[in-house]
């Protein structure tokens, strides 16, 4: 069908983007100054324009959905990519690159000599998109909404681990008190969008609350459309940040895989995309090497190659070290990773706690580059003994085992496939055997794997990245859920450093510990990281400038990062310059 | 309660991988009582007289070929990491190389031992459900009847992908649970048409010569029907087989099958991630599909070979309507009646 | 009378069983939904909140013939529960955005490749030994033996991408809002093109094989020989006799096929981006989404079998002798 007709589907075609013109036209009659339109119109195929062809709204390709669900509830895991960070605003925006907290609703803070109540200045004249003044009364109810007591079920809940009360002293004064000393929820607390009291209090059942027309204080918080397929989300007319956003906009088409991402983004529809792209200069920069850029900085978390320390062999540091020298990393990094990235060290930190590093901790962790005759030799004195091509077990069991991994992460599976190359040339054999995700995360997390591909924690310092190595407090036992250490390893003297790193709000004493918790990493292997995850980001700037990149690092580029709020600010328009 | 026998006739069997192959089964047409023997290569050497037949048998023969002797054609593991990423067709990779450095060829050639074997089995599997179900109907009728045909509708009506998709994602993974997911929605197809068939067999004279010395039912079924009603079997069994490899390659499309075993279906899995089309590797995404395409149109020649020997008004224009072409002799033009050849019986 | 309302008892037995089928399957495989949800908000929450949510996705600890009779009468109710990959989206909400365009996708192209592929089969019996009686049902059964959503990819690539002849997804444009307008009708239109023109390119071939041996037997009827006796006109007796008796059994078929078509617009819908209820199934799968999993499969079903309740009923309308038995 159609095929047989082409002059008269050209036609039809050609109707189509009279209309769409027109359409452009009626929109900008409604006010929205279309400057770039007569450039984005030409020389393009008829459908690749749908999107471009819209003044100044960028389009942006975050999330990958069939249909789009209207859901602006900041305390639900499934609303929509701006919710947070965009639509409704934080306290303060962490930047990974700088390791500061820049200002935002909050315009400074500091915890109490004893480091147990953090006082909260909150920004005078901001307002709600409803007109009324955005006050630290606000910033209390927020906080108290999520309180497991208030409300269960709720994101953010598990600040109150150690918060103890948070209270408004004044209009402009917010008052944070903690049950326990814990510097770093520092982050958690600045990080935490805020909602408008009198709205929410309204509300009965913030759990099942889709807050489909957000009051808010972000610098975009008006939804003129929205399809199952499509949504735009125009400027807030009232943001308090003078002469921001610089644009118009944001739109959102509907792409339910990485295919159909793929090709937008490389037909040069999608502005502003954070999704991962194979082999991107021949997909992507070479089909406009002009417009077309991307950064994907390695500071992201360390994606683990995690060992089940409860199993034997495995609960030797000798055994997983050797595994580690087993595994070729640069191969890795170049084939599952198309190079986007390189080696992870013994110390497991990526690239964003570079000046973190102890060098004295890097040395010691010489078990990452590949060396399969040491490695061998390590897991004979280990008393695996070789028989024929598979080694065994002292009991005589053969070393033979799943590898688990996440079905349709390919990025995954490909190093796995890698490691499992590896490690048959040791005598070890490891099948690669894929989960969907939600099944393949259930089986971590009770501990119900031998070895598994997996993440770690990020966060704003090394502390969240060992606690969730090392650490007892988020040790569970088998067949209980662990958010964290999946492979069961603790360490005391891990522990007592983690104790005194969340106490002090010391920096230089905070890099100290850190420096000796990345030795006790180093040296007793408790899981394999392979490679510091990259943060997607891919950027045109055929109709739009502004982005960050690695020649202006202000913030990630990755649509996934908070610091998107930064980036929010910056975009304009091409013309406009 | 329900009205359960097939009131409809039907007259072509879609296979649920919306493959429609003609399986018009010649009701009318006299069936002898045949020992099995001659029964099964008296019509091997019938089907492989048809050139339609004879080229699809080659074609078929070609890829069990390459998949037997896979370790021979394209020595050591498909799945190593041999050059760089989607490197071109050439002299030493001819097919190229996948996106993560693979041999394309490699690939090819052990996909189709995988490919094959879940196709072969599934259709061997579901020819063997649907005759004893199928028959079963078929020859009991009543009760027995209802009740299995009643399974056998519902089975059918049960839209087969989204029943597929479901199983396959909440089986444990592997090579093992596709068969099985297979041949679980693919049965009834295969077991409707050997029913209605059946329920003509049952009227034949043999039958009832059969029924009056007293052979159990049993054998009455499977030793004197069913050699009469082998080429029904095997053609289900052929277009089950299509159905398998075709719907196997859209799970795996779909990343429900196991990607880390290399068969048709994953390596197009693999193409569509390592975005092979956008970068120009066609090299990556064509021969699968050849593949998969080719033992299907091979399949597809046998029954319509079949169908054309087993229903005697397809055969008389057998001549004229040759697939591969070269048509010997026309029938004059306004001759519209069909020829019948009919056999005594 | 009585044909259908065995018919009618006959969907009831089937849209039981895809019901008790539907609540069984993946109650019985590996994979717990409570995990899921635990694993879905990665260390945000703590037992006793998992407990809350436990509440709000409808999971209990009753006995299971309990759970599922509890199921059956939410399901009578129209009350599929909330989505988990979508929560606190009810499963309704989710559906019913994709249905209609399941429905039109499937039924354009049903509607298309049968009056195609039958036209084809008449013309080509009619002319028996013609060009077109010669080569196409081979060519087409080539081109039917390719892997659909390869040869759905490979045009979306080279025809929507390369060329952009044709749009790269959705049902309609971005920039209209559902309507009845022309502009919008015109665009669904084109957006329909190509994911209905692969649909109807690979099953011609079955309708056209289907409705030529049919043909060929019809042709050798009596009534036929009768016909061409009493000189009526080559054209007549092809279309007002041979073609209307040849088509009975196809309309059979086709109440067949709509199975196929809606369940088989899954990869439709998925290559095409497509929004319609395959490509939701697909995405609840991925996420063990048990709740909207079951809403989709059965909405599928009922889709399929309320489809062929309608082809059942026009039967009867087309063939006398199904009224009478």
């Amino acid at each position: 069908m159609g095929n047989d007709q082409p002059t008269d589907l050209v036609a039809r075609m050609q109707g189509q983007r009279l209309n769409r013109r027109r359409l452009v036209q009626g929109a900008g009659a409604l006010g929205l100054a279309v400057p770039a339109l007569g450039a984005s119109l030409r020389g393009q195929p008829a459908f690749a324009q749908d999107a471009p062809a819209v003044g100044q709204l960028v389009t942006v390709s975050e999330q990958q959905r069939s249909t789009w669900l209207r859901n602006f509830n900041p305390f639900t895991t499934d609303n929509l990519w701006p919710t947070g960070n965009g639509v409704h605003e934080p306290l303060g925006v962490f930047n990974l690159l700088t390791g500061e907290i820049v200002p935002w609703l909050a315009t400074e803070w500091s915890f109490s000599p004893d480091n147990l109540v953090l006082t909260a200045k909150i920004r005078d004249g901001v307002m709600w998109s409803d007109g009324q003044p955005m006050t630290a009364r606000d910033v209390a109810f927020t906080f108290n909404l999520f309180k497991p007591e208030n409300n269960s079920g709720l994101l953010g809940a598990f600040m109150w681990d150690y918060l103890a009360s948070v209270e408004a002293s004044d209009d402009r004064t917010a008052v944070f008190t903690f049950g326990r000393v814990f510097t770093l929820g520092l982050y958690d607390v600045m990080g935490q969008n805020i909602v408008p009291e009198h709205v929410w209090s309204q509300v009965p059942n913030p759990l099942e609350h889709t807050n489909e027309n957000p009051v808010a204080t972000g610098p975009f918080t008006e939804i003129p459309v929205f399809n199952n397929q499509y949504w735009e989300l125009h400027r807030n007319p009232t943001y308090w940040q003078e002469g921001k956003p610089q644009i118009q906009g944001l739109r959102f088409p509907a792409y339910p895989g990485n295919d159909q991402m793929l090709f937008a983004t490389t037909n040069g529809e999608n502005d502003w995309a954070g999704n991962f792209i194979p082999d991107i200069e021949n997909t992507y920069v070479a089909r406009d090497p002009e417009h077309h850029h991307y950064w994907f900085p390695a500071t992201g978390d360390t994606v683990m190659l995690y060992l089940n320390t409860t199993v034997a062999p495995f609960n030797d540091p000798n055994v997983r070290k050797a595994i580690s020298l087993g595994i070729n990393r640069d191969q890795i990094c170049a084939v599952a990773m198309y190079d986007y990235t390189h080696p992870a060290d013994g110390t497991g930190l990526s690239d964003a706690f570079e000046d973190w590093k102890s060098p004295e901790a890097v040395a010691a962790g010489d078990w990452v580059t590949q060396d399969v005759d040491r490695a061998n030799q390590m897991l004979d004195a280990a008393g695996l003994t070789r028989d024929g091509d598979v080694r065994k077990l002292p009991d005589g069991t053969e070393m033979s085992y799943d590898l688990n991994v996440v079905a349709g992460w390919t990025d995954w599976v490909s190093a796995c496939q890698i490691i499992s190359q590896d490690l048959e040339a040791l005598g070890i054999r490891a099948r690669v055997q894929g989960y969907e995700q939600p099944a393949w995360q259930e089986r971590v997390q009770t501990g119900d794997f031998t070895m598994s591909i997996g993440w770690s924690t990020g966060g704003a310092t090394p502390f969240g990245y060992y606690r969730g190595q090392m650490s007892t407090q988020r040790f569970k036992a088998i067949g209980e859920s662990a958010d964290e250490n999946w492979h069961r390893y603790t360490n005391p003297q891990a522990d007592e450093l983690l104790d005194q790193f969340a106490a002090t709000s010391d920096e230089a004493q905070q890099r100290q510990i850190a420096a000796q918790l990345q030795m006790i990493f180093a040296e007793n292997a408790p899981a394999i990281p392979l490679f510091p995850g990259p943060q997607w980001g891919e950027f045109s700037t055929k109709r739009f400038t502004g982005f960050p990149s690695e020649e202006n690092p202000y913030a990630l580029l990755s649509t996934y990062a908070p610091t998107r709020l930064l980036v929010m600010m910056e975009l304009k328009p091409v013309a406009a310059q | 309660m329900a009205q359960t026998a097939d009131e409809r006739p039907i007259p072509i069997q879609t296979t649920p991988a919306g493959q429609v192959v003609p399986l018009a089964p010649d009701a009318t047409g006299g069936a002898m009582p045949a020992t099995r023997r001659s029964a099964v290569f008296g019509g091997v050497r019938r089907l492989l007289a048809n050139r339609k037949a004879a080229f699809g048998a080659a074609i078929l023969l070609m890829f069990a070929l390459v998949g037997i002797f896979a370790p021979v054609i394209a020595p050591g593991d498909p799945s190593d990491f041999v050059a760089r990423p989607h490197q071109a067709p050439s002299a030493e990779y001819w097919f190229g190389t996948t996106g993560q450095g693979q041999d394309v060829f490699a690939q090819t050639v052990w996909g189709t031992r995988v490919s094959l074997t879940i196709g072969v089995l599934v259709g061997i599997a579901v020819a063997i459900i649907g005759v004893v179900v199928g028959m079963t109907a078929g020859y009991f009728g009543g009760r027995v009847d209802d009740v299995l045909s009643l399974v056998m509708n519902v089975f059918l009506i049960v839209p087969a992908l989204p029943l597929l998709v479901t199983l396959a994602a909440f089986l444990p993974p592997g090579m093992l649970t596709i068969a099985f997911v297979l041949a679980f929605t693919g049965w009834p197809w295969g077991a409707r048409v050997l029913r209605s068939q059946m329920l003509a067999m049952r009227e034949k004279d043999f039958v009832s010569a059969a029924q009056i010395s007293g052979e159990s039912k049993v054998r009455i079924i499977f030793a004197e029907v069913l050699p009469n009603m082998t080429s029904l079997a095997v053609s289900g069994a052929f277009g089950a087989t299509v159905y398998a490899i075709g719907a196997q390659a859209g799970l795996e499309f779909l990343g429900l099958g196991d990607i880390s075993t290399i068969s048709w279906g994953t390596i197009l899995y693999w193409a569509g991630n390592n975005a092979g089309l956008l970068t120009g590797a066609w090299w990556t995404f064509v021969p699968a599909g050849l593949c998969i395409a080719l033992v299907a149109f091979a399949f597809a020649l046998l029954n319509y070979a079949l169908d054309e020997i087993t229903n005697p008004r397809l055969r008389a224009q057998r001549e004229i309507n040759n697939v591969l072409g070269r048509s010997k002799e026309k029938l004059p033009k306004r001759a519209r009646a069909t020829p019948v050849v009919r056999r005594a019986g | 009378m009585r044909y259908i309302l065995r018919r009618l008892g006959f969907y009831a037995v089937a849209a039981w069983a895809s019901l008790t089928l539907n609540f069984f399957l993946p109650r019985m495989m590996p994979g717990d939904p409570e995990s899921v949800i635990f694993a879905r908000f990665r260390g945000q929450l703590r037992p006793e909140e998992v407990e809350a949510l436990r509440e709000a996705y409808g999971l209990s600890d009753d006995p299971i013939f309990l759970q599922y009779f509890t199921y059956l009468t939410h399901v009578l109710r129209g009350d599929f529960g909330l989505s988990i990959s979508a929560f606190p989206a009810p499963v309704t909400d989710v559906i019913a955005t994709g249905l209609r365009w399941t429905l039109l996708l499937g039924g354009v192209s049903l509607v298309l490749g049968f009056v195609v592929g039958n036209a084809l089969g008449v013309l080509g019996t009619w002319r028996r030994g013609s060009l077109l009686d010669s080569t196409l049902p081979p060519l087409l059964i080539f081109i039917g033996s390719f892997p659909y959503f390869w040869l759905a990819t490979l045009a979306l690539y080279l025809l929507s991408f390369e060329l952009g002849w044709f749009p790269l997804r959705h049902a309609y444009s971005d920039r209209l809002s559902p309507s009845y307008s022309l502009d919008f009708v015109q665009s669904v239109l084109i957006h329909l093109i190509l994911p209905a023109g692969t649909v109807v390119l690979v099953s011609i071939g079955g309708w056209l094989l289907g409705m030529r041996n049919t043909m060929i037997a019809t042709l050798a009827e009596d009534y036929i020989t009768f016909a061409e006796a009493k000189g009526l006109s080559q054209r007549r007796i092809m279309f007002s006799y041979a073609a209307r008796n040849a088509l009975l059994p196809n309309i059979t078929a086709f109440g067949m096929a709509l199975g196929f078509v809606l369940g088989g617009a899954l990869l439709t819908e998925v290559v095409f981006s497509y929004p319609g209820l395959g490509y939701q199934l697909l995405t609840a799968v991925r996420n063990l989404d048990y709740p909207l999993m079951q809403g989709l499969f059965l909405m599928i079903t009922f889709a399929v079998l309320g489809a062929n309740l309608i082809v059942d009923l026009l039967y009867v309308r087309l063939d006398p002798r199904v009224r009478g038995s």
